[in-house]
């Protein structure tokens, strides 16, 4: 079963989604210790782009002194190119729910809050509909018993901002204040909303929790948000063994009007880029990572021969420039200057100077923020000047 | 078919012809009826409608540029970019900038090389004693066979009497009614075919001329309007959310792409009538091949209308390098008749033009019409006019005469050969009464346009449409002037998944700018500029 199986698309229908779900809530509750043995057994990491052991995160969340805990369900998703949590909550918002109740057995937490990018009124709509059809039910009094104390459910809208999605700010927008993200340690788990242990999990993270507990094992797919120059773009649920080339080719319908195929920008798009040399790579964390480059969100924007990278990396930075929280400095000004030099040379003013300060600036940047925006501003540069260097000499002219 | 001779000796009919049927007339001869002269168009906003095969094709077909040329090319930046350089495009970017926009004013060709210096017969403005704006509107709305829009009628004929004014108060000039030629004394008012009053506004038989001559020396006094001529439009620039931010435009002379940013953007960009549907001569001028129709459709704007054009019943036939131009109503009017190869009349001269277009090439194709140096028509009888009225052609039917020197014969001892020739797009983009399209950011004036003329236009609308809605449009889009998030052709890409979903080769291409026959090789020209 996968996770946009039709047959779990049911909305807010909760009696509906209980008998077509996996049932992991049902085998949680047997035996709450044997949930994160569960979780790491499957090998479920993290889905919001980082690929983190889940299991250690809610091992750390249930070991921490403190509470009450709470869990926040990361649907900020807000990066160019990403539409798989909205599919999600929208279609299938119970078994978010499902999951992020399972998180709270194994780890005792009693605040749960489903944080929804506001943009997204479908989703927002689906949740709290998906939220009053819990309010009452058998299971949850027999989850909040289980915990010794009652579990709250809401929906928290988040800011809208894109820097709101990174896990601390994440918890600082959950407590009301701006979505700064902070420096780590300390990490939620250790101290998050008012400084109580605080597990974050990404909306498809929490699905698939909801499955491995009902199920054993994960689904064995990702959802692959793929767009650009595909002639059928979309989500697409396929096998954690697919091939770049199968999801543009098979899954993708192919290349748009049959242009040659040129690069992908990957989950963000701050990761190094995937070329012509990479299209038989699989689309896995590690597959990935051993490419120098990372899966992300699974978001993959295809870009094919008649479309420009340096438009597109202009675009991406301008997009993280705009969406700088101006909390460190080295990302404030750093990304603005990068993507300055960008709008200069695709306007036709550059020069090779332009391009040099590119280059000091890729090499300059990582590292220097508190979060990770910044770098993924410098990666995405440094790996289109390194892959596609030519197409920025050509805007100099 | 007869020869040139044969018809010059076939004596005289005078007799009244029989009145036709005129559904079954325009159902066997009209062009817009004959069979596959009409193709349903498969992708885009307004798939399943109706128009000619060509202006299909050049609809559903492949960009001319594509993201990575606008790598690189240099920006300017405007409120409001109005593309075209006619009527509707200089009255549009005379009302933005005086309402405080910056106005960018681009034109394929120069500014006034469109079909506005063409209109001759004059403009109608309900401003008579025996006149009112329902009559107009009646008028307006019966001559289209009812299928324009009720409220952009209501909306152009009360403009009228203003539209007038503001030409006045521009500099125009207007014939005055006869004892009344003194500053301050009334209008000369003609009742043009169709109408019930008479309504309509002339300047000798060149108003359009004179219309376009204030136009163009007001656009170029009017300080905030920038002008560019020879950069056609390629392509109109959106935003992610799909809304219009401006346009590619080519730099013909020095063969570069330019970006014109705009938050606002106005379509004046005329008519179709290169297109020469079903082999046509027409009476349009060089640039009228449909960019402003193809641009927008792909972008998302819904057209209407596009199944029926006007084909004005007295073109030039022979000689064929005058072929197509216009022979105007007036020599019909002064009591010239049409005769076939037979020398008899077939048809009432002065009943409505898609009714006599039809009965020539009617005509024509029942082997009654006339051959000369391989061209074919049907005559229209200068000499015997000359002969009623000794002196018309010389004092009252100028245009016509001169025409007659072009082409190297005298009016008065030959009848000129005439065939229906394509003239008008009756219709065009959907817009509302402020000329906003479908699509958030565009707006859309003139021909252009559609939705004002149903299905057959009543002489004298289009010089009114193009200033009522030329100002409505101009004031809509200083207003809305923004600055554009993104300039980009992100459009393109769900156009180009439904282009490839139909099947549709990727080797056609449009918009394209310039007729087939002329010596522009677009190509060529963007190769070097991107």
């Amino acid at each position: 079963m996968r996770l946009t199986d039709p047959a779990l698309c049911v909305g807010a229908d909760l009696p509906a989604h209980l008998a077509a779900g996996p049932g992991g809530l049902a085998r949680a509750l047997e035996d709450r210790g044997a949930i994160i043995p569960a979780i790491a057994a499957a090998g479920l990491r993290g889905l919001g782009g980082a690929g983190f052991p889940t299991h250690r995160k809610w091992q750390a969340v249930a070991e921490a002194p403190g509470g009450p805990k709470w869990i926040i369900c990361n649907g900020n998703e807000d990066e160019p190119g990403t539409f798989k949590d909205r599919f999600l909550l929208t279609h299938t918002p119970h078994l978010v729910i499902e999951g992020a109740l399972v998180a709270a057995l194994a780890t005792g937490a009693t605040r749960i809050a489903l944080y929804v990018n506001p943009r997204e009124a479908a989703a927002v709509a689906a949740l709290s509909a998906a939220i009053a059809a819990w309010a009452g039910h058998a299971l949850l009094d027999r989850v909040a018993a289980a915990i010794g104390a009652p579990v709250e459910l809401r929906v928290v809208e988040s800011s809208g901002l894109y820097i709101g999605g990174e896990e601390t700010a994440a918890v600082a927008s959950v407590a009301g204040g701006f979505p700064f993200p902070s420096l780590k340690p300390p990490f939620p788990a250790q101290s998050g909303v008012g400084g109580a242990p605080t597990l974050v999990n990404n909306v498809e993270t929490l699905a698939q929790a909801a499955h491995v507990l009902g199920q054993r094992q994960m689904t064995g797919t990702k959802l692959y948000s793929l767009s650009g120059d595909v002639l059928r773009p979309g989500l697409h649920e396929l096998p954690t063994t697919t091939t770049l080339r199968a999801l543009i080719f098979e899954a993708g319908g192919g290349m748009l009007g049959g242009r040659a195929f040129k690069a992908v920008f990957t989950g963000g798009p701050s990761n190094t880029l995937l070329t012509a040399n990479d299209l038989d790579v699989v689309l896995d964390f590690d597959a990935l990572r051993a490419r120098g480059s990372r899966l992300g969100t699974g978001a993959m924007i295809v870009v094919g021969e008649g479309t420009s990278i340096l438009r597109k990396t202009a675009e991406y930075v301008g997009f993280f420039a705009a969406n700088s929280c101006g909390q460190c400095p080295p990302c404030k000004v750093g990304t603005f200057q990068v993507a300055r030099l960008l709008a200069r040379i695709e306007a036709g003013h550059g020069t090779p100077h332009d391009l040099a300060a590119l280059g000091n600036l890729a090499a300059l940047l990582p590292g220097s923020g508190r979060c990770g925006l910044v770098d993924g501003a410098a990666t995405v540069l440094a790996s289109s000047l390194a892959s596609f260097g030519d197409e920025y000499r050509a805007a100099i002219r | 078919m007869i020869g040139w001779d044969a018809a010059r000796a076939a004596p005289p009919d005078d007799s009244a012809p029989p009145a036709p049927d005129a559904k079954a007339l325009l159902a066997h001869f009209h062009p817009d009826h004959a069979p596959d002269a009409m193709t349903a168009l498969r992708i885009g906003p307004s798939a399943g409608a109706h128009c000619p095969a060509p202006l299909a094709q050049l609809l559903e077909s492949h960009p001319l540029v594509q993201d990575v040329d606008l790598a690189g090319v240099p920006v300017t930046e405007a409120d409001v970019l109005i593309i075209g350089g006619g009527g509707a495009g200089c009255v549009a970017a005379l009302t933005a900038a005086r309402a405080g926009a910056r106005v960018l004013l681009v034109s394929k060709l120069r500014m006034g090389d469109g079909n506005t210096v063409m209109a001759e017969g004059g403009i109608q403005a309900a401003i008579g004693p025996d006149d009112s704006l329902q009559r107009h509107y009646a008028d307006t709305l019966k001559a289209g066979h009812f299928k324009a829009s009720r409220e952009l009628v209501a909306a152009m004929v009360a403009d009228g009497p203003a539209a007038i004014r503001w030409l006045i108060e521009e500099g125009m000039a207007f014939d005055l009614a006869p004892g009344e030629e003194r500053i301050g004394g009334r209008l000369l008012m003609k009742r043009p075919g169709g109408a019930t009053a008479a309504r309509l506004l002339s300047h000798r038989d060149f108003t359009g001329l004179e219309m376009m001559r204030v136009l163009r020396e007001a656009v170029l006094l009017t300080p905030g309007i920038t002008v560019l001529e020879r950069h056609p439009c390629v392509e109109l620039l959106s935003e992610p959310g799909g809304a219009a931010a401006g346009a590619v435009l080519l730099d013909l002379e020095r063969q570069r792409l330019v970006l014109a940013a705009a938050g606002a953007t106005i379509l004046a960009t005329g008519g179709a009538g290169r297109l020469h549907f079903a082999g046509f001569p027409t009476s349009n001028h060089y640039g009228a091949t449909a960019d402003g129709l193809v641009l927008a459709y792909r972008l998302g704007a819904t057209l209407r209308e596009m199944d029926s054009f006007q084909y004005h019943p007295t073109g030039i036939a022979w000689p064929p390098h005058l072929a197509g131009t216009l022979i105007s109503e007036a020599a019909r009017a002064a009591g010239a008749r049409l005769r076939n190869g037979t020398g008899a009349r077939f048809i009432d001269e002065l009943a409505p033009r898609d009714i006599v277009a039809a009965a020539i090439l009617r005509e024509i194709a029942e082997g009654r019409g006339v051959a000369r140096d391989g061209c074919v028509g049907v005559l229209l009888d200068t000499p015997a006019l000359e002969a009623a009225e000794p002196g018309i052609l010389k004092t009252r039917l100028v245009t016509l005469s001169h025409l007659a020197h072009r082409a190297g014969f005298d009016p008065a001892a030959e009848p000129f050969l005439i065939r229906p020739t394509l003239h008008y797009q009756n219709g065009g983009i959907a817009i509302d009464t402020t000329g906003r399209t479908d699509v958030p950011g565009l707006f859309c004036a003139g021909e252009a346009s559609g939705g004002l003329h149903g299905a057959n236009r009543l002489m004298g609308n289009a010089l009114l449409e193009l200033v009522a809605f030329g100002r409505r449009a101009g004031t809509a889009a200083a207003e809305a002037r923004r600055t554009p998030r993104a300039l980009g052709l992100t459009h393109l890409a769900g156009w180009e998944r439904a282009l490839a979903s139909a099947g549709i080769p990727r080797t056609r291409r449009a918009p394209i700018l310039f007729p087939d026959y002329g010596n522009v090789d677009v190509a060529a020209l963007l190769r070097q500029a991107a």
